[in-house]
């Protein structure tokens, strides 16, 4: 489903390189979910927008669901974060002068879809993810917890074929942490691949495997005790 | 289909959310389009009015023949009549009247031979008068006039009731002899039209034995053009013989010129207008710069992104310039009746009673606002398209965008300011380059701000920055952050500022050569005139007979009175002024001695000389030198004048002819003036004499008697209002050197807010943040305002050398000094009023708000 080849990427700050990413490599299946795990400035969000599409490697390939990210236009790039890739972020990054229905449905009404079309399945993943009596709402009129859930059912509108989640429950309290931890296992026993990034070992546990970085490498890319890997 | 998705669901939203902006955004199109339209439509109906008055003037006769307007003998019209092919020649004295019952009103006196000339026009007149004008009835009584019965309804008039109007012969009375329905000729000038016998007109404005042009009818099956070329063969040079498009073609091109400065102020309004679009859509970049990185983190392109902008702007531009059509037409109506009356007064009688609407000028209108405002919106659209996704929605600082580096700008700079010189070089001081060649000036040296801000926060570092503490050294900062940006702002300032100083340069040095000029030429301490003293067109002036000196010089104290003829003439084919003056009675008061003008040399004018002298203007338009002779058509048939010097005169700017009164009567066989050069005997009182002239002469005519300082200060009203435009343009674009301040600091704040929440964590005052950003603020007014006073300097002598000079004749620059002080304490005080508002919002910030931001 993912493959990551010899990816490095390379920062300019100032006049200074910084090396954020060397020469990583790894695959991974249908169906998974991995934790990828690290201290701050270990590349862990750099690895993660690079497998979206968000950003584009330095060096090295990465393909997703058999498309490469390299060597395509930006264009190209964008229609694959649009079509095969959901985001999960940790400040949620829901548009404020949208409904949580239309939230939901945006990257659909990007591909041109009419709403009348996007609003069914819009609400379905809302009651899926607990907030069917929540769909006129503004972001402004939830909370952390309930946003997290809108961002979540986003991010699974185009049916994608892998959820990446960035730091998702950072920005949460431990309780709802879990509630929202729980919702993306569902997701993944339904056959949702998933990439999460944490620095949560607690998190990261709910993965099935746990890859670690630091200093822009892996250190260890083990399965979760326990997990049908 | 995508995109529709986007207008409709995240446009439409921000459109009803962001409503200030937009307010300001559609306000400054629709300003633009409505100046668009609302000049555009006025400029086009006072053409068709001038058009539809003529071509009811005219009636039916082909050629129109016209002559000097002191006018031309009647044994004229013989010689057309004679001409092969003419069917009627029938003559017309057409002169201005003034109504001295009810509202003073002038109008229109058509003088004509009523026996011929029904057969060139159609007179009905209304149930209760006769059925034609009674040609008996007008030749035995001539004080029978008929008016139009839009006329007699508006001023309360009947049949038979006796009116009073103003001749050169005085307040005279008339009697009502029959109303002119509204058609054909008295529908023309808005119904201000009276009709007389000829014989009668003549005699009430001085005109006896004379004729103001011949119009002709053509025998069915002759030919246009042979007919023209027989009448000029068989008349003297100097006569015009035109078809009535080509007359009314005459005075198109010269009521263009009037009309180019109205057409500049709306390009400049839809210039404010892109200007604030481009504004308002590049602040909503960057305050949307997140949304537009979740956008583009969850699939929409760069290209969906950069067209949702321009759809907005579509969206504004169509609202904004629907609006500036509506506007611009009620604009229009309100406006029409007071642009034609300044037409009227200035350059040739018509009266404008309504719009005349086609759809061109609101389709220019709709067209300009939205092209313009995609154009405005282009750039900002286009830098919003290259927002990267990863460092939007992780609100990493902004950084600039790296199209618009200081070195490309220098380039450009150097490209514009070389393509000016270039425009200089080729086309020299001529009008519209020379606007064009300012342009590029300008836009080259704006290219050069980011270089020089950063020059000048680099000196203000050095120099100032510690003295002000730590306000001082983060204001210093925080310009170099984003340069290109807070150059924007800074050329704003720069443009206003160069405007400014650019027009109170002209400004000053126009009023400054004139009313020197006028100190010169004016050594009398009375001037009498019948009509506005400062009119140099003698538009609506009734003229004034010139042996009315002879009654004048009996006031006691007045020691001389000189008639002063300003009349215009046909010269190759220009409309020029012969300006005629009794200069025997100089040598008089001569004493204080000759200023630069024409009283340089009396010894010109001797009455028997054929000596004339001739403005700047005229020697530069018809490249005549001194000692060169020039050829003027007269009633009787061209002569030859020599030019004795060229002189200063700044009276027309198509060129002035001076001359001596009597050489004057003697070729043109005019017996008027508009006004009288009264001198004052030693030891008499200016005020006693005036008011004894007032009271003698003022109870039969309408004059205006002004000492020469009064005449002066008209004079300098005039020069003043005149120039209004200059000062409305400096409002307009100060306000928007403001607009772009609190813009480029309203960005700035909304960019640097987890900085400034940071600052305010670690124990920097609400005041302190305040002060940065106003001084901030100040510092880019600063710069603005040094770089635009150069600026404004040098535009300020171009405009005088290609508007003044190049049309009138040398004049002396005055470095507006005042104009540079206030310049520089406006671009640092409306600085800091326009920083006061993001500095508010800055020392506003919320810190925990501010810090959870990213």
């Amino acid at each position: 489903m993912i493959q990551v080849r010899n990816v490095s990427k390379t920062y300019l700050q100032g006049k200074q390189e910084i090396q954020a990413l060397h020469n990583i490599s790894f695959g991974m299946e249908k169906g998974e979910f991995v934790s990828i795990m690290g201290p701050s400035g270990s590349g862990k969000s750099t690895l993660l927008n690079l497998i979206g599409g968000i950003d584009q490697p330095s060096a090295g390939e990465i393909f997703i669901d058999g498309s490469p990210l390299h060597g395509i236009s930006d264009d190209e790039l964008t229609l694959i974060r649009r079509r095969k890739v959901g985001f999960i972020f940790q400040f949620f990054n829901l548009l404020p002068i949208l409904t949580a229905e239309e939230n939901v449905g945006l990257p659909l009404l990007l591909d041109g879809v009419p709403f009348s079309r996007i609003k069914e399945k819009a609400c379905r993943l809302l009651e899926n993810v607990g907030l069917g009596l929540r769909t006129d709402h503004r972001p402004e009129q939830l909370s952390g917890g309930e946003m997290q859930r809108v961002a979540i059912a986003r991010a699974l509108i185009t049916d994608p074929a892998v959820l990446l989640a960035d730091e998702p429950t950072g920005n949460l309290d431990s309780h709802i942490s879990e509630e929202i931890l729980e919702l993306l296992k569902n997701l993944n026993q339904a056959g949702q691949t998933i990439v999460m990034v944490t620095h949560d070992a607690r998190a990261a546990s709910f993965g099935k495997r746990i890859i670690r970085l630091k200093d822009g490498g892996i250190t260890e890319d083990v399965s979760v005790p326990g997990c049908d890997v | 289909m995508n995109l529709w998705n986007l207008l409709r669901y995240i446009s439409m939203k921000h459109l009803r959310l962001q409503k200030a902006q937009i307010f300001m955004a559609v306000a400054g199109i629709c300003l633009g389009v409505t100046a668009i339209v609302s000049i555009g439509v006025v400029n086009r109906s006072v053409i068709f009015s001038f058009q539809d008055s003529f071509n009811r003037m005219i009636g039916n006769a082909a050629l129109q023949i016209t002559g000097a307007q002191s006018g031309f003998p009647e044994s004229i019209i013989e010689k057309v009549q004679d001409v092969r092919g003419v069917q009627y020649a029938v003559p017309v004295i057409e002169t201005d009247g003034m109504l001295v019952d009810g509202k003073e009103r002038s109008m229109l006196i058509l003088g004509v031979d009523v026996l011929v000339d029904t057969q060139v026009r159609d007179y009905s007149l209304t149930g209760e008068s006769a059925d034609v004008p009674d040609p008996i009835l007008f030749l035995a009584k001539p004080d029978s006039i008929l008016i139009t019965k839009a006329m007699a309804d508006r001023e309360g008039f009947a049949i038979d009731q006796k009116i009073q109007v103003q001749t050169v012969e005085g307040i005279r009375t008339f009697r009502i002899r029959g109303l002119l329905n509204p058609e054909g000729p008295a529908k023309a000038m808005g119904g201000n039209v009276a009709v007389m016998d000829i014989y009668a007109a003549q005699m009430a404005f001085g005109k006896t034995g004379r004729i103001d042009r011949i119009d002709v009818s053509l025998r069915k099956g002759e030919n246009l053009e042979t007919v023209r070329q027989a009448i000029m063969d068989a008349l003297p040079k100097g006569y015009m013989v035109d078809t009535p498009a080509g007359r009314t073609r005459q005075v198109e091109n010269m009521i263009a010129k009037f009309q180019n400065g109205f057409d500049f102020i709306s390009y400049l309004a839809i210039l404010v207008g892109m200007y604030l679009i481009y504004n308002a859509v590049s602040i909503s970049v960057v305050h949307r710069r997140k949304e537009i990185g979740i956008l583009r983190a969850i699939g929409c392109r760069r290209k969906e992104i950069m067209l949702l902008f321009m759809g907005e702007t579509l969206m504004i531009s169509v609202i904004a310039s629907s609006l500036g059509v509506a506007l611009g037409l009620l604009l229009a109506n309100s406006l029409v009746g007071a642009f034609g009356k300044v037409i009227s007064e200035t350059f040739v009688r018509t009266s404008v009673t309504g719009i005349h609407v086609t759809w061109l000028y609101p389709a220019i209108g709709l067209l300009c606002g939205m092209i313009t405002s995609l154009i405005a919106a282009l750039f900002p659209a286009m830098s919003s398209s290259r927002i990267s996704p990863a460092s939007a929605i992780r609100s990493v600082p902004y950084t600039e965008d790296k199209i618009f580096t200081t070195l490309r700008l220098n380039l450009g700079g150097v490209f514009f300011i070389a393509l000016s010189f270039l425009l200089f070089h080729i086309y020299g001081f001529s009008g519209p380059y020379l606007l064009a060649a300012q342009i590029m000036l300008a836009v080259g040296i704006s290219f050069f701000t980011p270089a020089f801000l950063n020059g000048f926060v680099t000196l203000f570092n050095r120099v100032f920055a510690s003295r002000l503490g730590s306000a001082g050294r983060l204001a210093g900062l925080n310009l170099r952050k984003n340069l290109t940006r807070n150059a924007v702002a800074v050329a704003a300032v720069f443009f206003g500022i160069s405007v400014f100083v650019a027009s109170s340069g002209y400004v000053h040095s126009v009023k400054g050569t004139t009313l020197n000029w006028l100190d010169s030429i004016i050594k009398s301490e009375i001037i009498l005139s019948s009509g506005h003293p400062g009119s140099s067109t003698n538009a609506q002036i009734i003229p004034l007979p010139a042996n009315m000196s002879r009654e004048l010089e009996k006031v006691p104290g007045v020691l001389a009175a000189a008639p002063w003829r300003r009349a215009f003439t046909d010269y190759q084919g220009s409309k020029v002024l012969l300006s005629a003056s009794d200069y025997t009675q100089y040598p008089k008061r001569s004493h204080d001695g000759a200023g630069p003008g024409f009283m340089k040399n009396q010894t010109h004018f001797i009455p028997d000389g054929n000596r004339v002298e001739i403005s700047e203007a005229f020697a530069a338009i018809f490249s005549v030198k001194k000692g060169d002779e020039i050829s003027l058509p007269t009633p009787a048939g061209p002569v030859v004048f020599k030019v004795a010097g060229i002189v200063v005169d700044y009276s027309y700017d198509s060129g002035v002819i001076n001359m001596d009164i009597k050489t004057y009567q003697r070729y043109w066989g005019d017996m008027l003036c508009n006004s009288f050069l009264v001198h004052v005997e030693a030891g008499a009182k200016v005020g006693d004499v005036r008011d004894e002239i007032q009271r003698r002469f003022g109870v039969d005519r309408k004059l205006y008697v002004l000492s020469a300082l009064e005449f002066k200060n008209e004079i300098r009203k005039m020069l003043d209002d005149m120039f209004i435009f200059n000062y409305a343009l400096n409002v307009i674009t100060l306000t928007i050197a403001c607009l772009g301040i609190i813009v480029a600091l309203f960005a700035s704040v909304l960019e640097r807010t987890r900085e400034i929440g940071t600052l305010r964590a670690i124990g920097m005052l609400r005041r302190q943040i305040y002060g940065v950003v106003v001084l901030e603020s100040v510092l880019m007014g600063l710069a603005g305002g040094s770089l635009g006073s150069v600026a404004g300097i040098i535009s300020g002598w171009l405009n005088l050398e290609g508007f003044f000079v190049a049309s009138l004749g040398s004049a002396k620059y005055y470095l507006p000094f005042g104009a540079i002080l206030w310049a520089l304490l406006l671009s640092a005080g409306l600085s800091a009023l326009a920083g006061m508002i993001p500095a508010r919002r800055a020392a506003k910030t919320n810190i925990v708000e501010a810090l959870a931001y990213d």
